[in-house]
């Protein structure tokens, strides 16, 4: 009987920009930050194992070293968890601000939120979506900018796009897909 | 606003009579019987005559022809996956939900509203003798629900012998037949009624299992007799019935494979309707009224592999509410008229822990004055006590200035309120699928609670800060009436200007912690403010003998207030689902609440021709774009992609009159055939249908005429 509408998303993939390991004396301006549009799947279910991501790398990370500061983020159904305190050595925080993804030009200063327990976690859950009963629909809300320190204190902003599920026969979807795009700052400054 | 006029009763006499139109009486605006020119409050009136015009059997579509009245869906839901919103669809009325607008039949209320809407296809139409629609709030009266407005059906009072038969054949299978007889003496008056209407439902997706609409068939009974004991002891007294079975079929899935699931739906409600009208002298006059009514649905589904119950649903409501109610004055445009009544209300569904009462007393007190004889004023108050949420106090004052006969300006301002339904109070929910708990206002206390002690919440978290009383407030508004009526021998203009302000709306919220699961808990609160503002315009003019014409135009604009502010300071960001692109959403852009459409309008052009007893009238409703989701993020209306577009529907009807006492109809609905499978799956279609309405006392008589007329010839 029924019969699933998925909204078709296009992943605009942005210039990637190289920083190019040129001549040693020739000062050639530095190219550090880097943008990208991504998207990554994440099984339907509460009690799957974490998905866990390296800002760095533009990569999965291995289950097997959820115990090292080599991801900076992970996400489980609609959970997000950072590398930091109750769930990983790392240093991860983040503020969720409310603002247009471009004109975010620095990361704060402070405020940013850990892991502290299982339960108090730096992004709440549900805070950056809407669900819609109807559809069963996960909508991340506009305008909402992730500020994230990573795992190794670097910055990153990083807006979600938006949440799809993976085509489907059957009850029970089996995958989200969430599309996502983010700025890395490897000069280890707050600038974007 | 008006009224055409033709009809099968009157075809011999003359059209357009003035006379039809003075005795245009109305009694819902006051609870008294006024005259229509003299309610200070908008009203449309929609005749016995425009409904048998319309050959409709559906009273859902002779509302929806009217200004200002939009069919609407349940904001509760929406149409998904090829099968129409499960929660139904209702009377918009200047802007406010379904829920908002209270249906009354003969003057009592109609209970068992699914999600906020009532089933307009329990009211079968072959009795009713006028449908009053008050617009703006009437709380002052009528208390609870009458918040948008009110629709009171009223129902036939026989004035002599009659018995008729109609039969009634449409596509989709859908066949009706009607009977009703008058039994009319001296004294009293009995009015005997029942229609059966059945129709095979339809199917706009071949591949999609099972039906859009599924097949169902219905039967309503009512009788009412009306007895005069003297000149001043008068009783009115009402049963009625109806009941509705439907055939459901549908695919599921319960593993990694489709299964048919079987089953049926029925609802059914009765009521009793009982009026004692006693005049004790001239000027003091006392109504008693009795009146009960029950309502019960029950939905049961089977596998059809293993015949096992897969799913079950109910809901039952009974309401008792005996009132008194008392008129004093000399004359009928200076009454003091009050009343004090008592609701005893119990309702028990699936979806509540255990079965609820509410209980509730009411006064009402309204007196009008003529301090000038152009000018009428009219003060209402009226107080509602009820269990679970604190007394409602519900004034309206309306003025009506009437410089020459034919012309009246009117003004009226009042509040309304629509206490918490069972739902938001009650409910205790959790969904199968994505695990989320959705609970009611009064219950989360007790659902917290359980749900720390099943484990289901994180020892951790502290819960003793949510155990407070989260007792929701009832949802007001405030509204404006101002508008004027000119009526002439061949010509009514009226346009009435509103606005209404709703404050303490309800709506769901997220509790600031998650299950383990980490799905939310979501309750009810009171947050939202809306208005709902603009204005109507009807027209109706006899261009001939034989020709009139019926226009009507609404503009709407209705907005939420937190929107507006949050969108002034620049907070409302929506995001482009295609390119991503995000932006700040302006004033210009806010399409206001979603389901609304800024212009509607209906036009009807109406033909009778007495001598060849042949009618016809053609109908169109437009109803303007409107807003139908959120596609960016936002959750505010703000892109082309979230509207609906506008459209017409075009319905036509011709009736040849071969006798007296034989009439047939032919017509066709939704004659463009719009419709939108995905989005509006509740549009069937083009529908063609016959009827034949015999009037069996005027066919008798007619042969006994003739016979006599033959005997005389020898």
């Amino acid at each position: 009987m029924k019969k699933t509408i998925f909204n078709l998303a296009f992943v605009t993939i942005s210039g990637i920009l190289f920083l190019t390991a040129c001549s040693k004396s020739e000062p050639s301006p530095i190219v550090t930050i880097i943008t990208k549009t991504d998207s990554i799947k994440v099984n339907f279910s509460p009690v799957a194992p974490f998905t866990f991501f390296s800002f760095k790398n533009d990569a999965l990370v291995a289950n097997s070293d959820s115990a090292t500061t080599k991801w900076d983020f992970g996400l489980r159904f609609t959970t997000f968890i950072l590398n930091s305190h109750a769930y990983g050595p790392g240093n991860a925080a983040a503020i969720l601000q409310n603002s247009i993804y471009a004109n975010v030009t620095t990361a704060p200063d402070a405020g940013y939120a850990y892991d502290t327990t299982t339960i108090q976690k730096g992004i709440k859950d549900g805070s950056w979506y809407d669900y819609n009963p109807v559809t069963h629909g996960f909508t991340p809300k506009a305008g909402q900018t992730f500020i994230i320190r990573t795992a190794d204190n670097f910055f990153v902003k990083m807006e979600l796009l938006a949440v799809d599920y993976e085509p489907f026969v059957g009850p029970t979807p089996s995958r989200l897909i969430y599309r996502f795009r983010y700025t890395y700052q490897a000069n280890g400054t707050k600038a974007f | 606003m008006v009224i055409c006029s033709f009809f099968n009763n009157c075809l011999a006499q003359k059209k357009f009579n003035d006379s039809i139109y003075l005795s245009e009486m109305v009694v819902t605006a006051t609870r008294t019987n006024k005259s229509i020119g003299d309610i200070p409050v908008p009203i449309q009136v929609i005749t016995k005559n425009y409904i048998q015009q319309t050959g409709s059997q559906k009273l859902i579509d002779i509302l929806q022809q009217q200004t200002g009245l939009v069919l609407a869906d349940n904001p509760l839901g929406q149409a998904l996956q090829g099968y129409p919103n499960p929660f139904g669809s209702g009377i918009q009325l200047q802007g406010l939900d379904p829920a908002y607008t209270l249906i009354l039949l003969d003057g009592e209320p109609l209970t068992g509203r699914n999600a906020g809407i009532l089933n307009l296809g329990r009211v079968a139409i072959g009795n009713i003798k006028q449908i009053e629609i008050i617009k703006g709030p009437t709380a002052s009266l009528y208390g609870n629900d009458a918040l948008a407005g009110v629709i009171n059906i009223i129902t036939e009072k026989p004035k002599f012998n009659n018995t008729s038969i109609q039969l009634h054949h449409a596509t989709n299978g859908t066949l009706g037949i009607t009977g009703t007889a008058a039994i009319v003496n001296k004294k009293a008056a009995w009015q005997l009624f029942a229609n059966r209407y059945s129709s095979d439902g339809y199917d706009l997706d071949k591949n999609i299992y099972g039906k859009t609409s599924d097949p169902y068939h219905n039967y309503s009974f009512a009788i009412k007799l009306n007895q005069d004991f003297n000149e001043h002891i008068s009783l009115q007294s009402s049963a009625r019935c109806f009941t509705q079975k439907q055939f459901n079929n549908y695919q599921i899935y319960t593993g990694q494979t489709p299964d048919v699931v079987s089953g049926t739906s029925s609802e059914t409600d009765w009521s009793l309707n009982n009026q004692l009208r006693v005049k004790l002298n001239t000027q003091f006059k006392l109504i008693g009224r009795l009146y009960s009514t029950g309502y019960k649905n029950n939905s049961t589904v089977f596998l059809e592999k293993n015949n096992s119950l897969y799913d079950q649903s109910f809901l039952e409501q009974f309401l008792l509410k005996p009132e008194i109610q008392m008129e004093w004055g000399k004359k009928q445009n200076q009454l003091f008229i009050a009343g004090i009544g008592y609701n005893y209300e119990t309702i028990n569904a699936s979806r509540y822990a255990t079965s609820k009462q509410l209980n509730a007393g009411y006064f009402f007190a309204q007196k009008e004055w003529l301090p000038i004889s152009k000018l009428n004023i009219t003060a209402g108050l009226r107080a509602d006590k009820n269990t679970y949420y604190k007394t409602q106090i519900s004034p309206k004052l309306a003025i009506a200035y009437k410089p020459i006969e034919k012309l009246s300006f009117t003004g009226s301002i009042g509040t309304g309120f629509k206490a918490p339904d069972f739902r938001q109070q009650f409910l205790g929910f959790t969904n199968s699928l994505i695990g989320y708990t959705l609970l009611g206002a009064n219950e989360l206390n007790n659902g917290l609670i359980q749900l720390k002690q099943q484990g289901q919440i994180d020892p951790q978290i502290d819960i003793t800060p949510y155990l407070t009383d989260h007792r929701l407030l009832a949802e007001k508004s405030v509204g404006i009436n101002m508008g004027f009526r000119y009526k002439s021998k061949n010509s009514t203009f009226c346009g009435n200007v509103f606005r209404n302000d709703i404050s303490n709306l309800i709506d769901r919220y997220n509790l600031p912690f998650s299950k383990i699961n980490n799905q939310a808990i979501y309750s009810y609160v009171n947050i939202n403010k809306v208005f709902t503002q603009g204005f109507d315009l009807s027209i109706r003019q006899n261009i001939s003998k034989q020709i009139e014409i019926n226009a009507g135009y609404q503009y709407l604009e209705a907005k939420d207030k937190q929107v507006l502010k949050n969108i002034k300071e620049q907070k409302i960001i929506s995001r482009d689902p295609i390119t991503y692109v995000s932006s700040i959403v302006t004033k210009a852009e806010y399409g206001g609440l979603f389901n609304r459409s800024k212009h509607s309008a209906n036009l009807q052009l109406s033909y009778a021709n007495v001598q060849h007893w042949l009618t016809a009238s053609i109908r169109a409703t437009y109803r303007g774009r409107f807003g139908y989701n959120d596609i960016t993020g936002d959750n505010v209306l703000n892109d082309d992609r979230e509207y609906i577009n506008g459209f017409v529907l075009l319905n036509a009807t011709i009736g040849l009159a071969v006798h007296k006492g034989l009439q047939f109809q032919l017509g066709m609905e939704n004659i463009l055939n719009h419709m939108d499978k995905v989005r509006m799956p509740n549009l069937s279609g083009r529908v063609y249908f016959i009827n034949c309405n015999m009037n069996l006392s005027k066919l008798f008589s007619t042969i006994k005429n003739e016979k006599n007329n033959e005997k005389n010839n020898f």
